[in-house]
């Protein structure tokens, strides 16, 4: 007999379990999808000491309250979140041991929109194709929900006295990690050619994030370039992050879910590091975009990641040691 | 158990290639790599074999190619390879085919229930065409239409259009929602989407055959959702409204399936 532990959902609004997406998916014709920013999901995990496609929560716009089985590891990564252990504030980015029983609050403030919740051992949740990642043309994933549980593979004895409210790892994350700016990072597209000078309007002009922001796209309103040669695209591939100009007052920015066939020309194309930003961004808020090269995105990308086996490298060292 | 599959030879396999490659970058994460040339047959084969070439997990497994007409659009992780890197691979590639790559193809029947609300468009296709609506349809039934590649949303089947002589324009307002197993045209192509989806396409037909499966069942394997493959090939046939009723929810599949 195993005793799996269990993760009860007390409150939960727009959340599921996801991972960092379904790469075998687009050469199938399936969007990869999996969490928007890619840069919170791998954190949680490597804080915990899970391997990087472990499957995750992701809570969107709301919060989620959990209540575990058995004594956990988790972290809380994303927006800027302060879970709160039984009412308690612990601070975000950073392993956190719950006791059995105890009630987990992740809320998520106005500065940003998605928090991701990583529990050592992670969950046990349906795949396909390699992935659990929520596709919602398929219908396909794990949405959580109030009432229902979510089946970990594993406990962990606590860490950490709480009694003393010590934080006693420092993995090296930064304290300003969590920050959203207001600034999104594009390459020019292959298509930016089609529209001539009218291009640099794209990087003069502000633009307010639109309600209709969802996995498959992010619509921001303001000055939208207009082509200046005609005759219809032939579908093609479209990778995520390409900004599109669709008739209309509004840009269109493609997400994760995005179908993986277009026939609109692509005018730039956000950075790996402006994904995760641009996951972050509310309704209302306004932003710019800024033109880099491929280079220095390449370089701000890999000190992200080297960052982040930094962290996995030493959570894992310490875990080690106190097991 | 995924069934068995006829091999039979493609166009695929016969082609010569002359093709120009031209590659440019699509941000940090990403390549576009068009196919020119004038013949486009010859150029979609190129292109679905560059992107089999490059789907083997060579250069590293995270870099995935996706097929279209004349374009792969190939994705990366910066942390594991570079676009510079994929570029010479890809200037390294043997445009030529070989037996090696030689890509079976299926065919798959597909009823369908052409017109009223199966098919909203379909009058308004054969006014643009200049034909009966009966004349459509036969020209939709006549050939098979070749699968070029799966698109969005959810691995759709994209052919091929009928020979209808002219271009038929999208819809101005694309409709919020067409059924699973619509089958549309637009421009020289047509569609047949698996699951329910915004188009703007004209959608003449329905088909009540069940097109996309997520338990692993699929006959291309569990590494797909839909039952078909770029290459393959569809032949459309029109039934009544009770042979649509007795076929609703039979898993679409291959014609030579045992």
């Amino acid at each position: 007999m195993t005793d799996r532990p269990e993760l009860s959902v007390e409150a939960a609004t727009a959340c599921v379990v996801t991972d960092l997406g379904r790469t075998s998916g687009p050469a199938r014709g399936l969007a990869v999808n999996g969490a928007l920013d890619q840069f919170a999901a791998r954190a949680a995990n490597a804080l915990v000491g899970n391997a990087p496609t472990a499957p995750l929560i992701e809570a969107t716009g709301f919060g989620v309250t959990l209540r575990p089985s058995h004594d956990i590891l988790l972290a809380v990564t994303g927006a800027p979140a302060e879970p709160a252990v039984d009412g308690l504030p612990h601070p975000a980015w950073s392993p956190l041991s719950v006791r059995a029983g105890e009630t987990v609050r992740v809320g998520i403030s106005d500065a940003g929109l998605r928090a991701y919740v990583a529990v050592h051992g992670s969950f046990d949740v349906p795949m396909l194709m390699g992935s659990c990642a929520p596709d919602s043309m398929i219908e396909f994933g794990t949405p959580v929900t109030a009432g229902m549980s979510l089946t970990l593979h594993r406990s962990h004895p606590p860490l950490v006295n709480r009694r003393f409210g010590a934080t006693v790892f420092d993995f090296g994350i930064p304290r300003d990690i969590g920050r959203v700016p207001a600034v999104l990072d594009v390459i020019e597209g292959p298509d930016a050619a089609e529209f001539g000078t009218g291009l640099q309007r794209l990087f003069d002009s502000p633009y307010t994030v639109t309600p209709r922001i969802n996995h498959v796209g992010l619509r921001v309103a303001g000055h939208v370039p207009q082509r200046t040669v005609t005759g219809e695209v032939l579908s093609r591939g479209v990778p995520v992050g390409a900004v599109e100009a669709p008739a209309g007052d509004e840009l269109l920015v493609l997400m994760r879910g995005r179908g993986i066939t277009a026939g609109y020309p692509v005018l730039a194309v956000l950075t790996s590091r402006a994904l995760d930003v641009a996951a972050q961004l509310r309704p209302g808020q306004e932003i710019r975009f800024r033109r880099t090269s491929a280079t220095a995105a390449t370089a701000a990308y890999l000190e992200r990641r080297r960052l982040l086996d930094r962290v996995a490298l030493r959570a894992r060292t310490a875990f080690a040691a106190l097991s | 158990m995924p069934a068995l599959r006829r091999h039979e030879p493609s166009a695929m396999t016969v082609m010569r290639t002359t093709a120009k490659i031209d590659i440019s970058p699509c941000g940090d994460a990403a390549l576009r790599v068009t196919v020119d040339g004038d013949d486009t047959d010859v150029v979609w084969a190129a292109v679905h074999r560059l992107a089999g070439w490059l789907n083997r997990g060579d250069i590293h497994p995270t870099v995935s190619a996706v097929p279209t007409y004349d374009a792969v659009l190939v994705e990366f992780d910066p942390y594991h390879t570079t676009g510079d890197a994929i570029m010479s691979y890809i200037r390294s590639w043997d445009a030529a085919p070989d037996v090696a790559s030689a890509v079976p193809s299926g065919v798959i029947d597909v009823p369908v229930l052409f017109g009223g609300d199966a098919g909203p468009d379909l009058e308004w296709v054969a006014g643009v065409v200049g034909a009966s609506v009966a004349e459509v349809v036969r020209l939709v039934c006549a050939k098979e239409h070749l699968i070029r590649c799966l698109g969005g949303p959810a691995a759709s089947a994209m052919t091929d259009g009928p020979e209808f002589g002219v271009p038929v324009p999208r819809l101005a307002t694309p409709r919020l929602r067409v059924p699973p197993g619509a089958i549309s045209v637009a421009g020289r192509q047509a569609v047949i989407g698996p699951v329910a989806a915004p188009s703007g396409w004209r959608q003449i037909g329905r088909t009540p055959l069940t097109i996309l499966r997520t338990d692993g069942s699929g006959h291309t394997g569990s590494d797909s959702v839909v039952p078909y493959r770029p290459g393959d090939r569809v032949r459309f046939f029109p039934v009544d409204e009770g042979t649509y009723a007795a076929l609703l929810g039979v898993p679409m599949r291959y014609r030579n399936h045992d």
